[in-house]
C-alpha cells in the first residue's frame, strides 16, 4: 500500500470520456483516496512508470490500447496493483478473459456508484 | 434509423396474415392479451431504468444512451403490434404515431436537436420542451419566473436555432464545423485553431440577417408588454449558453452589449457581437481544457427590456469568501449594476444574516461619487452622483431584508448558493437580472477528502437508495398525509414514511427529502431530479431516529445521515464547481426522456384519451394498455362464450354484488366448481383485499334507498354516456391473475374501477381507483364525489377530482400496505354505493367522513 499519510490508497482512472474521471475523482477523494485521472492510457501508464498507486479503475475499449493491455502494463510497474474494468460494452467472454487475466473486477456500465465503491473499498483492504 | 423503417414496415405488412380474432378461441385471445401486458411492463420498466440513472449514482455513457432508445423503440413497437394482434388491427394508425416520436428521438440522438424549434421565444412562453434551444442563463429566468413568481425584466430569447440559420446563411458553416472538430480532438494543432477562430470571429461581426430574423426580432418586440402601452424600452443583449451550468466558472466568459436600440438592426448588431464572443479565444481554450470532450457549442441570446435602475447590485446568496458562515452578501452601487460588477467604483455593502428568520448584521456605506446610468444615445455614460445621495446607503432596510429574502428563496430553490445580479427601478420595485451558481473563490480552504467526518459526527441513518444525489441540511419536517404538507418550513428536510408525489408542491423549498419506504424509480423520484431535490428513499427505520425540528444533514451521495449541521459538507456542496447533470450525456438522457416518459394521456374518462394525441412512447403504451383492457372487458360480456371456455366465473359471495370473474392465471384455486367460485377460492391477492373490505360487516348496505322523482330522471339524463357505451353496461367484471386485479362495478348509475397490482416487490404495486356517477343530481352528486375524495386523502392516495368524477392513485408500496388499502377501498365502494342519496348538505359530508373514518358503517341506516 502506498504511504501517504493520512489518505486509504492511491487510485487511478483511466476513461476516455473527461466526464467520467471527473466524477470519480469528486467521488473517491470525498472518501478519503488519492486519486489521478487519465484521458489516455498511454498517459495513465507513463504516470504510472514513476509514480506509486494501489489501484487501477480502467474502462475497457480505449483508441490507444484496450483495458486488459493496461492491466498488463500496470502490473509491470506494480504487481499487486489491482485492477477494476469498467464497460460500455460486456460480452461474456470479454469478462471471463479479464478474470482469468487477474483482473479485480469487470464492472458493465451502467453501473451504480455504490456497487463501485464498494469494489475499491474491498481492493484497498485486500480482499478478493 | 432504415432499420426501424424496415420493421415497420415489415410488421404493418404482416398485419392481416395472422388469424382475425373473431376465429380465435377465448384462450387464444387472452394470450394475445397477456402478450400486450407484458410487452408494455417491458417498456415502462426500461424508461423507469432510463429516469433512474439521471439520479447522478449511476455511471453510464452515450453508447448506453443509444443501445437502451433501440431496445426501448423495439419494444414499444411489439406493443402496438401485439395490441392489433388482439384487436383486429383496429390501430393501425398507431404506428404513424410511433413512427413521429421515434423519428424525433433519433433526431435527438444525432445532436441536432438545438437546431430544431422557433427562432424566437419570449421568456414566458420557455416550456420544458424548449429548454435545450434557450441556453442557461435564459432557462433560469424563465424557471424563476414560472415556479417562482419573482419579478424578472420581460424579455425574448434568439434561441440556438437562429445561430445555426445565421452561421448556415452567412456560408460559415464549413469553418465552424472544421472548428469544432478541432476543439474534440486532443492533437489538434493550436495554430490551426487560433487562425480559424480569428477567421470566423471576424466573419461574424460582418454577416447579413437571414431571412425573417429582423422580423421576428420586431414581432418579439411588439408582443411584449410595455410595447402594449405603447413605450419603445432599450434592450440588454446577454449571451445564453447551455454550457455555463455544467461548469460554473465558464459563467460570464462571453459579451454582453447594453441599453441597445429598440431597432431590430441594432438588436442584431447587439445579437452577432454576443455570437462572435463563443469564438473568443479565452473561450475556445476553455473549451478545450476544462469542457474537454462535452461535444458541440452553440449559443442563444436573451434579449431583455433594459431597467432604467435607482440602484443596482450583486447579492450572494453564501458569503463566497467564506463559505462556511449562514450570511447572505449584497453589494450595491446608483444606477447600473455594471459598475459594481467591474468593481472600479467604491460600493456599498451589506451583511444580513439567515439565521432566525432574517437580520441585518453588517452595514458598510462608501462615499459613492459617480455611477452608470442609461445614455439615451444608447450605452451607459458615467455620471455624478448628486451630493445628497453619495454617503446615503443606496438600498433602504427594508429593500435589503427583501433583497435577502429573494437570494434564500433563489437558493432553496436552485439547491446551489446563487449570485444574483438585481436592480431597483425608479418605482422602487425589485427586479431579478440573472441568477447563476455562486463561484466560490478558488483561494477559499476547502477540504475534498471527508473520510474523518464519522469521527466528528454522530450518524443516525445510513443506507437507503439514493433517487437524487447532492447534500441537504435543515430542520426536520416529518410529513405523515397531506395536510401536513401545509406548513412544510422553506430550507427543511422532509422525512416521510414513503414517497408521495404530492411532495411536489414543497419541493423547491426543502432541502432534502428522506423517506422509510421507496424507490428511485417513484413519480416523486423523477420530480426529484427534475428540481434536483437531494432525496434518499428506502432508508430503514428512518422516522424512529427523527423528530419534528431537530437539526440533520443529509449526504445523498454518500447515503449518510448525520445529526446536525455538518459545516465540512456545506462548504464542499457550495464550493462545488463541477454539475454533472448538466454534462451532455445527463443533457441528453434527459432530453430522450422528455419525449418518451411525460404521459399527457391522463385518464380515459376525463381527458383526450385518442391514438392521436399521444405524443410520447408512455403515452402510446397507456394508450394500448387501456384498449387491451377494454377488448378484455367486452369478452367478458360475452357470457356464453366465456362459461363455455371455463375461464369465466359466476362468484358467490354472501353480498349481493354479481361479479363475473375471468381468471387469467393463479386468481381462482383449481378446486373452485366449473361455474362458479365463492370467495374461499379466490387467490388473486388484490382481489381478495377488496372483497374482504367489501364484505365487513356492515358496510354493505342491501336496503333499497329512497330516490325521488327527479333524481330519477336526472339519472336517466345524466348517466355518462362513456360509461354507458357498451363495455360497462354488462356485468360487474373482475380480470383477475394471482397479482392483479381490474374490476369494474357498476351499481345502479354509478361505476367503479379498480385497477391494482400487488406483489411481494414494492416498485411494482400500485393502485388505480376512479368513480363517477350517480343516480341524483349533481350537487348531490358531487358532494359524494367530495365525501369520497377526502375518504380517500384521509388513506393517503392521491385524489383528483372534477365535478362527480373521482380518480385516485397510490403505488410503491410494500405488499401488506397495499392490502389494506384495497381492503379500505373495498369498504368504501360498499359504504358510498347509494350514498349520493343522503347528501342533502355539505354538513352530512363532513358527518358521513367521520363515520367512515370510525369504522361506523352503518351511520347510513340512521
Amino acid at each position: 500500500m502506498v504511504d501517504n499519510g493520512e489518505s486509504l490508497a492511491k487510485l487511478i482512472i483511466i476513461d476516455d470520456e473527461p466526464i467520467v474521471g471527473k466524477r470519480l475523482k469528486q467521488v473517491f477523494t470525498k472518501l478519503g483516496y488519492q486519486v489521478e485521472t487519465f484521458t489516455n492510457p498511454l498517459v495513465a501508464l507513463e504516470y504510472m512508470k514513476s509514480n506509486p498507486f494501489d489501484i487501477v479503475v480502467t474502462d475497457f475499449k480505449m483508441e490507444e490500447m484496450d483495458g486488459m493491455e493496461v492491466l498488463k502494463r500496470a502490473r509491470q510497474f506494480n504487481p499487486d496493483a489491482r485492477v477494476i474494468i469498467i464497460t460500455g460494452y460486456a460480452k461474456p467472454e470479454t469478462a471471463k478473459e479479464a478474470f482469468k487475466s487477474g483482473v479485480f473486477d469487470f464492472m458493465v456500465k451502467p453501473f451504480r456508484l455504490e456497487e463501485l465503491k464498494e469494489a475499491v473499498q474491498r481492493a484497498a483492504q485486500g480482499k478478493d | 434509423m432504415t432499420f426501424f423503417k424496415e420493421l415497420v414496415d415489415k410488421i404493418k405488412g404482416a398485419i392481416g396474415l395472422g388469424a382475425p380474432t373473431s376465429t380465435l378461441t377465448i384462450r387464444e385471445k387472452f394470450e394475445r392479451f397477456k402478450n400486450v401486458l407484458k410487452c408494455n411492463q417491458t417498456a415502462l420498466e426500461i424508461i423507469a431504468d432510463m429516469g433512474e440513472k439521471l439520479s447522478g449514482d449511476y455511471i453510464f455513457d452515450r453508447h448506453y444512451i443509444e443501445a437502451t432508445v433501440d431496445e426501448l423503440s423495439e419494444t414499444v413497437l411489439r406493443c402496438v403490434h401485439a395490441l392489433n394482434a388482439l384487436c383486429d388491427n383496429k390501430y393501425t394508425h398507431l404506428y404513424d404515431v410511433y413512427e413521429r416520436i421515434h423519428d424525433r428521438l433519433m433526431k435527438i440522438l444525432s445532436g441536432r436537436e438545438d437546431r430544431e424549434g422557433p427562432p424566437i421565444l419570449l421568456l414566458n412562453e420557455i416550456t420544458k420542451s424548449y429548454f435545450g434551444i434557450v441556453g442557461g442563463k435564459a432557462l433560469h429566468l424563465a424557471k424563476i419566473i414560472n415556479d417562482l413568481s419573482l419579478p424578472v425584466p420581460e424579455g425574448f430569447v434568439i434561441t440556438t436555432r437562429s445561430y445555426h440559420d445565421v452561421i448556415g446563411f452567412s456560408e460559415l458553416a464549413p469553418k465552424v464545423d472544421r472548428l469544432e472538430g478541432l476543439i474534440a480532438s486532443p492533437v489538434a494543432s493550436a495554430e490551426e485553431i487560433e487562425k480559424l477562430r480569428k477567421e470566423i470571429r471576424e466573419s461574424i461581426y460582418k454577416i447579413e440577417p437571414p431571412p425573417h430574423l429582423l422580423e421576428e426580432i420586431e414581432e418579439a418586440m411588439s408582443k411584449l408588454e410595455i410595447a402594449k402601452k405603447d413605450k419603445k424600452p432599450f434592450f440588454a443583449v446577454r449571451s445564453s449558453a447551455q454550457e455555463e451550468d455544467m461548469d460554473f466558472s465558464f459563467a460570464g466568459q462571453f459579451d454582453s452589449v447594453l441599453n441597445v436600440k429598440p431597432e431590430p438592426e441594432a438588436i442584431f448588431e447587439a445579437y452577432k457581437k454576443v455570437i462572435a464572443s463563443l469564438f473568443a479565444k479565452n473561450v475556445i481554450e476553455y473549451r478545450r481544457t476544462v469542457l474537454e470532450g462535452e461535444g458541440q457549442m452553440s449559443i442563444a441570446a436573451l434579449c431583455q427590456v433594459m431597467v432604467d435602475a435607482k440602484a443596482s447590485g450583486v447579492l450572494y446568496s453564501t458569503d463566497p469568501l467564506n463559505p462556511a458562515t449562514d450570511d447572505i452578501v449584497i453589494v450595491a452601487n446608483w444606477g447600473q449594476g455594471e459598475s459594481v460588477v467591474d468593481g472600479k467604483m467604491p460600493t456599498d455593502s451589506f451583511r444580513v444574516s439567515k439565521v432566525d428568520g432574517m437580520k441585518i448584521v453588517e452595514k458598510k456605506v462608501a462615499k459613492k461619487k459617480e455611477g452608470l446610468f442609461l445614455s439615451p444615445k444608447g450605452g451607459l455614460e458615467k455620471r455624478e452622483i448628486p451630493k445628497e445621495l453619495q454617503d446615503k446607503p443606496c438600498l433602504s432596510d427594508e429593500q435589503i431584508i427583501s433583497l435577502a429574502r429573494i437570494g434564500k428563496k433563489l437558493e432553496s430553490y436552485f439547491k446551489h448558493p446563487q449570485d444574483v445580479e438585481w436592480a431597483v427601478d425608479q418605482d422602487d420595485n425589485i427586479l431579478i437580472l440573472q441568477s447563476r451558481a455562486l463561484l466560490v473563490k478558488e483561494d477559499v480552504q476547502v477540504e475534498r477528502d471527508l473520510s474523518h467526518l464519522e469521527e466528528k459526527y454522530e450518524i443516525i441513518a445510513t443506507g437507503g437508495l439514493t433517487a437524487q444525489q447532492g447534500i441537504g441540511y435543515g430542520p426536520v419536517k416529518i410529513v405523515k398525509s397531506i395536510d401536513d404538507l401545509d406548513d412544510v418550513p422553506e430550507g427543511c428536510v422532509l422525512v416521510s414514511p414513503r414517497d408521495m408525489s404530492l411532495f411536489v408542491t414543497v419541493m423547491k423549498k426543502v432541502s432534502a427529502i428522506v423517506t422509510e419506504v421507496g424507490t428511485p424509480v417513484s413519480h416523486m423520484s423523477t420530480i426529484c431530479r427534475e428540481l434536483c431535490v437531494p432525496c434518499l428513499v428506502n432508508v430503514p427505520g428512518i422516522l424512529s431516529k427523527v423528530k419534528d425540528g431537530m437539526e440533520i444533514t443529509v449526504d445523498a451521495e454518500d447515503q449518510k445521515i448525520y445529526k446536525g449541521k455538518v459545516k465540512e459538507l456545506l462548504i464542499y456542496r457550495n464550493s462545488q464547481c463541477l454539475n454533472v447533470f448538466e454534462s451532455s450525456d445527463f443533457r441528453l438522457l434527459r432530453r430522450v426522456l422528455g419525449e418518451v416518459s411525460r404521459l399527457n394521456l391522463v385518464d380515459p374518462l376525463i381527458e383526450d384519451f385518442r391514438m392521436d394525441k399521444c405524443e410520447t412512447y408512455h403515452d402510446i403504451l397507456r394508450f394500448i394498455h387501456e384498449k387491451a383492457v377494454n377488448e378484455l372487458i367486452e369478452l367478458g360480456r360475452d357470457e356464453q362464450k366465456l362459461l363455455k371456455g371455463h375461464i369465466t366465473k359466476r362468484l358467490e359471495l354472501p353480498i349481493p354484488a354479481g361479479i363475473l370473474c375471468i381468471d387469467l392465471g393463479g386468481g381462482i384455486s383449481k378446486d373452485a366448481p366449473e361455474d362458479y367460485c365463492e370467495f374461499k377460492h379466490i387467490t388473486s391477492i388484490p382481489f381478495k383485499a377488496l372483497l374482504h373490505g367489501m364484505m365487513t360487516p356492515g358496510v354493505w348496505h342491501t336496503d333499497v334507498m329512497e330516490v325521488s322523482f327527479r333524481d330519477m330522471v336526472t339519472s336517466i339524463i345524466n348517466a355518462p354516456t362513456d360509461a354507458l357505451d357498451g363495455q360497462y353496461s354488462g356485468h360487474n367484471i373482475a380480470i383477475i391473475t394471482r397479482e392483479y386485479v381490474n374490476l369494474s362495478l357498476r351499481f345502479g348509475y354509478h361505476f367503479n374501477i379498480v385497477d391494482a397490482y400487488c406483489s411481494d416487490f414494492p416498485r411494482d404495486n400500485h393502485i388505480y381507483f376512479r368513480f363517477l356517477g350517480g343516480a341524483t343530481d349533481i350537487t348531490k352528486r358531487s358532494r359524494r364525489a367530495k365525501l369520497i375524495a377526502e375518504i380517500l386523502r384521509a388513506y393517503d392516495l392521491n385524489v383528483k377530482t372534477k365535478g362527480d368524477v373521482v380518480t385516485a392513485r397510490m403505488g410503491n408500496m410494500p405488499r401488506q400496505d397495499m392490502e389494506y388499502h384495497l381492503e379500505i377501498l373495498g369498504r368504501l365502494i360498499g359504504f358510498t354505493r347509494q350514498l349520493d342519496v343522503h347528501m342533502e348538505s355539505d354538513e352530512v359530508v363532513e358527518l358521513y367522513r367521520d363515520a367512515f373514518l370510525r369504522g361506523d358503517y352503518e351511520i347510513t341506516r340512521r
